[in-house]
């Protein structure tokens, strides 16, 4: 399905990765709800949404290392070469 | 916009703080300005009391007393929707995804419009419009090919042959149904080639988007039901659309005014043609000797993360040289047709689109490509020596199902 | 809300020199040029507000504006992206607010002799935008890089990230015009010539007039630096078990001779506390990563590649253990435009608040770090204990020098302000608190600010004793240069030349 529908747009139920930290989406870490229940309160966030930002995030940060410079050099390539 | 941050009661300067004080904060208490340089009326008007930032800590002078919705209803108008400024602001970039909280400029806009119309004041081109709207049960489109008005919403589909109603649906938004209807013609004729089984709408109506942008919120959503109710009248449960800003409302108005029951797949066009294309349903057989750039429409790229879909359907062209500038890039760039501000300001519209088609020249192609309807319009004015084609236009090029002039 | 001298006739005036179009007396134009994103006495904003906001286009405009201003004794602030970390472009006195972001022209790119020519609106992300189909850059890069303007980056003398291989602003900037507190327009640069680098004939002026918050008169138009654009980028994140082991490390690498080598950020514990809250490269580290060290290197490939060898050599043999590729590219990248966002704001109970972001932002040498770390810690945990709306966001230390990453740190302390609750004892606390803060960094030989200024309340009553005898100049070149006070007024207690 290459559709929108909204019941597949809920994430699923957190689980726990620390004491302030759980996880809905595969490798996306989320603040701890409880920590959200005083004073601001969280939006409602479609999956979509969250893989947006999690996507942008990503290409916007390859976009400033091509704003600034032809290449970037790899530390894990140089130890590798290293040894 | 949290439901629980949602007050009960009135739906003046006090519900509106209280809805917004806390995002209006989470902006105020950053005041960084990275959303200044990538919006696209501040590029043009270089004026503060058009950003993200103002629009904020307007909310806040607000809750202090310092202004009302009179003094700052004007400045809420210089706004396209473009959703660059909350994409790039840090509180989504960075941290909105985290805390399943982010900066929600659109929204707060939208808002704001909708006080200033709560408390009588009006801009006097949208209120026309949305008051046409609600006659014609269409936008009053300017230089319309045909007539606005409910008899001829479908004449843009003379001679297709398609069916009323079905499994799946294909909405045609107000521009493309009277303006450029030569979209719409080559959307029907792809879904036709590919075998994409579909049908019209009994009596669509304007899917009350642009009314909700305005302010206008209950004619807003008088369109809506109408169009879900005419959905479920003729048993659709998949709607296809190629205009992005139809694509906004279904995805995110509507959900908003129906809630869980609505339950219908929306579907949007150039994400299918791309999977119609790849899985080799529509074959692209006729070069299309050209060089184009893309112009990412803001509602897919910025508002919705759409970037990859369209570049992929271009680069299944035969004989097309597309030279991209990437999606990244373009989070500043729009043709300044969205959010209504052609009808209250097409001065800045015109400037927009100019600097949009400017940058595309310095690229020496001959055609620009959009995705999204609206924006053609602006650009065209624009356009010197390129040509504006709207995507599905050139895949129609490219499946032979028109020629090219 | 406002002052009695902008009368009718004082509008129609500006509007006669400005245009119709570019000048603003309505209170939304006014209300939303009173603050700047340093903390800010929210329950005091009416006070701030100014009379009227000009957007001029040209250098003439302003000139005839601030000569209008002479006559008539009103206030002058000069307002460019209204990102400075001092309260640089908040209007003390109220007054005429000359906002230059209509003044982003590009006017002349010099590929021989290397420079651009700017208006002072332009931002420098925007400028390298168009800067790199010539393959050339400005490398002016703080983390405000996509907001701040050129004209508020000469108005603070701003540190930039990368200033240890290209210099910061004040290196970067040849030659500009300004419009002096009483009118008239002149150039100022090293010497006379506008493209000169070096110049020894008369007073070295340049550098008075920047950093001077507005204080001094109106930038109007830039000559900057242009710099190959880099071939190859290299950034290293190192994390060490203790601060003792990061804090000599850093010492290691920034003393490495590396030319390539643009800086070194070194995080204290509490930095990766915080980094911990919310940030997707720190949540999942190790218990005994407790400090980090960033690296980044900017040239030729052929000399970053082997200067990348050696820089993780340092690293790794002064206790370093390297991070990885994907925090080590991710994290720096997010270096240019990230900050602070208010989410990471907790009460003490650990609930989430949104609190806005406020930078102490000292110059100290290398080898007082550990001491000023241990002294300002204490002065925001007091802060702490009687105010809940304080949060203590951690340090970090930045190479400062230019061409030279060695030698004294941009020494930054992030504290979290819950602005929302925000009243006068909290302000009141907050002033003392930054008094101290400043007080540190003086006792311990270094200086108040690297970067956003001196001029908040609370660290600028020190700034007398920082300056000694050289205060007593300072004071007597204003009242030279701006015999009737027109420029700025209130800021940096400069309102004493006039006594
Ligand atoms: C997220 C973030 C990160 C930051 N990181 C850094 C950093 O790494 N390094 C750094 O140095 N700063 C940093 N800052 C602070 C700020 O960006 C700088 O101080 C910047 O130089 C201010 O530029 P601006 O254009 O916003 O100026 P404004 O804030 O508008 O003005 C700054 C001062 O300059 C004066 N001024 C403005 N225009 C002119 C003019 N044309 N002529 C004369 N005076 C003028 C103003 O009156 C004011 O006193 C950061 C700020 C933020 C929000
Ligand atoms: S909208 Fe975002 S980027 Fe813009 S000022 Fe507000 S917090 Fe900063």
């Amino acid at each position: 399905m290459i559709g929108f529908r909204l019941s597949a747009e809920r994430p699923p139920d957190p689980r726990r990765i620390n004491d302030v930290v759980v996880q809905r989406l595969d490798h996306v870490y989320e603040v701890d709800p409880e920590l959200m229940r005083d004073h601001i309160q969280q939006h409602d966030f479609p999956a979509w949404d969250t893989r947006r930002i999690v996507d942008s995030r990503w290409e916007h940060l390859a976009w400033m290392h091509a704003h600034w410079a032809d290449s970037v050099v790899s530390g894990e390539e140089l130890i590798s070469t290293e040894e | 916009m949290s439901s629980t941050e949602r007050t009960d009661g009135d739906n003046g300067t006090d519900g509106f703080v209280a809805e917004w004080r806390n995002g209006a904060y989470n902006c105020y208490s950053s005041g960084h300005k990275f959303c200044r340089e990538v919006c696209p009326v501040m590029q043009v008007t270089r004026n503060e009391v058009h950003t993200p930032t103002a629009f904020h800590a307007n909310v806040v002078a607000m809750e202090k007393g310092l202004l009302d919705i009179a003094d700052v209803a004007r400045d809420y108008v210089h706004c396209t929707g473009c959703g660059a400024c909350e994409l790039r602001c840090p509180n989504t970039l960075f941290t909105g995804d985290f805390y399943r909280f982010r900066t929600r400029t659109v929204q707060l806009v939208k808002a704001a419009r909708a006080l200033a119309v709560d408390q009588g004041i009006h801009q006097p081109g949208w209120q026309r419009w949305v008051e046409e709207t609600s006659r014609q049960k269409s936008e009053p489109v300017l230089g319309a090919e045909v007539p606005v008005s409910q008899e001829h919403v479908r004449d843009w589909a003379a001679g297709l042959d398609l069916p009323i109603g079905g499994e799946t649906i294909l909405f045609c938004d107000c521009e493309g149904a009277f303006h450029r209807t030569s979209v719409p013609r080559a959307a029907a004729k792809l879904l036709q080639r590919a075998g994409v089984e579909f049908g019209l709408m009994r009596e669509q109506w304007c899917c009350g988007g642009p009314a909700a942008e305005m302010g206008y919120v209950d004619r807003a959503r008088e369109f809506a039901k109408h169009n879900v109710d005419d959905w479920r009248a003729v048993g659709a449960r998949r709607i296809i659309v190629f205009d992005p800003h139809d694509y906004i409302s279904f995805t995110e108005d509507y959900p908003s005014y129906f809630g869980d029951e609505y339950d219908f797949e929306i579907v949007l066009f150039v994400e299918l043609l791309a999977e119609l294309i790849r899985d080799g349903r529509l074959p692209l057989t006729h070069p299309v000797e050209r060089t184009v750039t893309y112009h990412d429409a803001c509602r897919l790229n910025k508002r919705k993360g759409i970037h990859a879909a369209p570049r992929e359907v271009l680069r299944a062209i035969p004989g097309l040289t597309f030279k991209d500038v990437d999606h990244v890039t373009q989070w500043s760039y729009c043709s300044g047709a969205g959010g209504g501000l052609p009808i209250e300001r097409p001065d800045l519209t015109a400037e927009i689109s100019r600097r949009r088609v400017e940058r595309a020249a310095a690229l020496d192609v001959d055609t620009l490509v959009s995705a999204c309807v609206w924006s053609e319009r602006p650009l065209t004015e624009q356009r010197g020596a390129l040509e504006i084609m709207d995507l599905l236009e050139i895949v129609a090029l490219a499946a032979g199902l028109e020629d090219e002039r | 809300m406002t002052s009695t001298l902008v009368t009718d006739p004082v509008i129609d005036e500006l509007v006669a020199i400005c245009g119709p179009d570019n000048v603003f007396a309505d209170r939304s134009s006014r209300v939303n040029r009173a603050r700047v994103p340093a903390p800010f006495p929210v329950h005091r904003w009416a006070e701030h507000v100014p009379d009227v906001v000009v957007l001029p286009t040209t250098a003439e405009q302003v000139s005839e504006v601030v000569k209008l201003a002479n006559r008539h004794r009103i206030p002058v602030v000069p307002r460019a992206g209204g990102t400075g970390l001092t309260d640089g472009a908040v209007p003390l006195r109220h007054g005429i607010v000359v906002d230059v972001k209509l003044m982003n022209k590009i006017l002349e790119i010099d590929l021989d002799d290397r420079t651009v020519t700017v208006q002072p609106g332009i931002n420098m992300l925007k400028l390298n935008e168009e800067l790199q189909q010539y393959g050339v850059i400005y490398p002016d890069d703080p983390a405000s890089y996509p907001c701040s303007l050129v004209g508020g980056r000469i108005g603070t003398s701003g540190w930039s990230l990368i200033g240890g291989r290209y210099g910061h602003t004040r290196d970067l900037v040849i030659s500009f015009q300004i419009v002096l507190p009483t009118g008239e327009l002149i150039w100022v640069g090293d010497g006379g010539g506008r493209k000169v680098r070096k110049s020894s004939t008369g007073y070295q002026l340049k550098h008075l007039f920047m950093g001077h918050q507005g204080t001094l008169g109106i930038v109007t138009e830039a000559v900057l630096e242009l710099v190959p654009r880099p071939e190859a980028e290299f950034a290293a994140f190192f994390s060490y078990p203790d601060y003792e082991t990061a804090w000599r490390s850093t010492g290691a690498l920034a003393k490495s001779g590396l030319a390539t080598l643009a800086g070194v950020v070194l995080f204290d514990e509490w930095k990766l506390d915080y980094l911990r809250r919310d940030d997707e490269a720190y949540i999942p580290q190790p218990d005994d990563v407790r400090c980090v060290v960033a690296t980044a290197m900017y040239g030729t490939t052929d000399e970053v590649r082997p200067g990348a060898k050696r820089l993780m050599r340092i690293g790794k043999d002064t206790g370093g253990a390297y991070l990885g590729d994907e925090i080590s590219q991710g994290d720096w990248a997010s270096r240019h435009d990230r900050y602070a966002t208010p989410l990471h704001g907790r009460l003490r109970d650990g609930q989430v608040v949104p609190m806005s972001w406020h930078c102490e932002d000292a110059s100290i040498n290398w080898s007082q770090l550990p001491q000023v770390r241990r002294e300002w810690h204490e002065i925001v945990a007091r802060l702490g204990d009687n105010f809940r709306i304080f949060d203590d966001w951690g340090m970090f230390a930045y190479t400062n020098a230019a061409f030279k990453p060695w030698g004294d740190y941009l020494t930054e302390i992030d504290v979290g302000i819950w602005e929302q609750e925000l009243d006068d004892a909290a302000w009141d606390a907050w002033v003392t608190a930054k008094r101290d803060i400043a007080a540190v960094a003086i006792a311990h030989g270094g200086s108040i600010s690297a970067c956003h200024g001196a001029c908040r309340a609370g660290e600028v009553d020190l700034v007398p004793e920082e300056l000694g005898g050289g205060w007593d100049v300072m004071k007597k070149v204003k009242r030279v240069l701006d015999p009737l006070n027109i420029m700025n007024p209130g800021k940096y207690l400069l309102d004493e030349a006039y006594e």
